[in-house]
């Protein structure tokens, strides 16, 4: 039991960090990022030398922990404020579909110019090893890098709750979120505000890169597709735009997976996610808004 | 408007593809013409490069020796771009070019629309490396072969053998449902077991290939009362590095039996020293294959493209060119029909990486020789050699 609740837990912090960096983009900007799977994936080849042997040829992932952990954060973080510059500011005033195809473009640039550099041969990389260690809490014994994962996952949104809640960014963040032009009208900087939140969102891609690396032990040009696809499920169950929403639904979404993996019969198993996205439509039936409804995006009379 | 305008333009091209099917014998300079329909670019990639370089290394052998039926066989090659669509144009184009055998991608699904197209014409295709019944006559037709071996007489390879020289006794099933070729290689497990005196399946659970987390899966392993003796994964890269670094790091440290998809050392450093993991090889990539003519043709192939091969699907490519131009040279003719009669009457013939068998029902193999490969703290090496007691049958295959 305690055993389900961890696998729960960790795969759940997954996809909340994933839909966290979703919501925050969606929030100030009404954009649908589906460019963030492949900052997650960029995060990783980050760590390695380009080449297209089967082997990998470890660079940057050399580095000791503590230099290693930020240069990912600021790789993703990095990337996504230039895709802020680069692209996204162009489409400003575009159309939430117009922004999201742009996205979808964005995406595949990315993608293969990873191709391009590194093949589209999976690389197998040593990202912490030592993570990969059991350890026994309360007698369940997991990896260590599962312990991690939860404790980084809470340390991390606990840290950014306050960020938002308390610092004036946060105060300007949360304002944009509510209504933009409001917003700005009152001086709150469109830029800064949306590049922090590009630089807040592909820093929780890093971090997501870092836990499936040292997690698969493989770079993957298409390894952020998976997490991606959740964290956006979850940030429309949690409510588009809402943050605790997209956590809350992003822990929902893992846990579902976890307990339908634990709990159906083996001939049923293998269309676990058939039953997650089942829990989903039934989830939007009941509450199209989300669970937690953004107050920025209801409809207004 | 539009419809009409399709439907002339399809007649077209069905009248500019009628002259093309008849019997091209060979290209004008009177050359024997093999066509690669292979994946230049794109994932695919890979996969066909290494089998393709290896079959052009016993296209060289023959061409030195003087070729073949006093031919030279000559090379054209259409990139499928790792696209199925792409796959049937490039099918076409080396049939246009004058292909007598059409060499196709070593993925099923990626290699059927070419191997289709030159089964239309009346041509043989060989997959460079598929492992899926359907490449052959049940799949694409009479003309249709593969270069591999069957997934299902992997997984029946590594029951039998732990069971016998192991003394495993209690598998764990774990499938990968992502791919077909998984499915084949569990099936073949699935075979063998029951036929395995008091052996017996502790338990089964399936995954997909890009779960960021098997957590669940591993819990259930663990809460088996007795740790496996051996876990029979089902699951093919990238997927495999992942599943075995989070079983081990769960601390499972039972016998890990897989298919050749995982074989190679490329991918080793993911799971550091890593024990007690074994895989069926047709070959050594390692450098210790029993037979030194398979290590002097690793040196071979090293110098051809100034590296070794990185897994044993380099190998089926060169197996591939052995056996077409053997039934080649027998029939006397490159005519597609005599080809084949010949390729099915071969039984046990002898290739450089294990016999080969084809029949009029299967032109893949259902029993092989395998070299067992384990890999022991981190490194891998050759520790035995097996061939399954009887053929898988084809129930099993179909299933």
């Amino acid at each position: 039991m305690l055993q389900v609740l961890f696998d729960a837990l960790s795969l759940g912090s997954l996809y909340a960090l994933g839909a966290l960096g979703i919501a925050l983009i969606f929030g100030v900007m009404r954009l649908v990022n589906f460019a963030h799977g492949d900052v997650i994936a960029f995060s990783v080849f980050a760590l390695l030398w380009p080449s297209t042997d089967a082997v990998a040829i470890v660079f940057a992932g050399q580095m000791p922990w503590f230099l290693l952990i930020p240069f990912i954060l600021a790789v993703g973080a990095g990337l996504s404020v230039l895709s802020e510059i680069v692209v996204f500011r162009r489409f400003r005033h575009a159309s939430p579909a117009t922004m999201m195809i742009a996205s979808f473009a964005l995406g595949f640039v990315i993608r293969y110019f990873l191709l391009m550099l590194f093949s589209s041969r999976p690389k197998s990389i040593s990202l912490l090893p030592a993570l990969s260690q059991p350890v026994e809490i309360l007698g369940a014994r997991m990896p260590l890098l599962q312990l991690i994962t939860i404790l980084a996952t809470i340390v991390m949104l606990f840290a950014l709750s306050v960020f938002v809640r308390k610092t004036r960014f946060g105060l300007e963040m949360r304002a944009a979120a509510e209504n933009f032009t409001m917003a700005r009208m009152l001086g709150v900087r469109a830029n800064r505000v949306i590049m922090g939140a590009f630089a807040l969102s592909g820093a929780l891609a890093g971090a997501i890169s870092i836990i499936l690396g040292a997690q698969t032990g493989t770079a993957d040009i298409q390894m952020g597709g998976a997490v991606m696809l959740m964290a956006f499920i979850a940030t429309v169950i949690g409510g588009l735009g809402s943050l605790e929403g997209a956590v809350l639904a992003g822990f929902l979404l893992g846990a579902a997976s976890v307990v339908m993996q634990t709990v159906l019969p083996p001939e049923a198993r293998p269309f676990r996610d058939a039953f997650v996205y089942g829990a989903v439509i039934l989830v939007l039936l009941f509450r199209p808004q989300g669970l937690i409804s953004a107050r920025g995006t209801k409809e207004r009379v | 408007m539009i419809r009409t305008r399709l439907l002339t333009g399809l007649s077209a091209l069905a009248l500019t593809l009628t002259p093309m099917t008849g019997a091209m014998a060979e290209d004008a300079d009177g050359n024997i013409v093999v066509g690669f329909a292979t994946a230049e670019t794109g994932f695919m990639e890979a996969y066909d490069k290494p089998a393709q370089d290896a079959a052009m290394i016993r296209i060289d052998e023959i061409n030195a020796a003087g070729g073949l039926l006093g031919k030279q066989i000559k090379v054209v090659n259409a990139d499928t771009k790792t696209d199925r669509a792409e796959g049937a144009k490039a099918g076409l184009s080396v049939l246009d070019a004058g292909a007598d055998m059409v060499v196709v991608s070593c993925d099923y699904d990626f290699g059927a629309p070419a191997a289709l197209t030159a089964e239309s014409s009346g041509k043989v295709s060989f997959f460079l490396c598929a492992e899926s019944i359907k490449a052959g006559v049940q799949g694409v037709g009479p003309h249709s072969f593969s270069a591999s071996v069957l997934a299902a007489v992997q997984g029946a390879t590594m029951a039998q053998w732990a069971y016998e020289k192991k003394e495993a006794r209690d598998f764990y099933r774990l499938l990968d449902t992502s791919y077909v070729y998984n499915k084949g290689v569990c099936d073949g497990f699935d075979w063998m077991l029951p036929t395995l005196a008091d052996a017996k399946l502790a338990g089964e659970d399936v995954f997909k290939n890009d779960d960021a987390s098997i957590a669940a899966q591993i819990s259930r392993i663990k809460a088996l009362p007795k740790e496996p003796d051996a876990i029979m994964l089902c699951t093919m890269m990238p997927g495999a590095v992942s599943a075995i670094k989070q079983i081990r790091a769960a601390g499972i440290n039972s016998m890990i039996l897989n298919g050749s998809s995982v074989d190679g050392s490329y991918w080793l450093s993911a799971v550091p020293d890593l024990s007690n993991f074994y895989v069926p090889v047709q070959g050594s990539v390692y450098g210790d294959d029993p037979n030194p003519d398979v290590i002097a043709f690793n040196a071979l192939y090293k110098e051809k493209t100034g590296g070794d091969p990185a897994t044993q699907y380099t190998y089926p490519g060169y197996v591939m060119i052995d056996v077409w131009a053997k039934a080649v040279e027998r029939a006397g003719s490159i005519d597609a029909d005599a080809v084949v009669g010949e390729l099915e009457k071969m039984d046990g013939e002898p290739t450089l990486f294990g016999p080969r068998t084809f029949t009029p029902e299967l032109h893949h193999q259902n029993k092989a020789r395998y070299l067992i490969a384990e890999v022991k703290d981190g490194k891998p090496g050759i520790v035995d050699e097996w061939t399954i007691s009887e053929p898988v049958p084809m129930d099993a295959l179909l299933k």
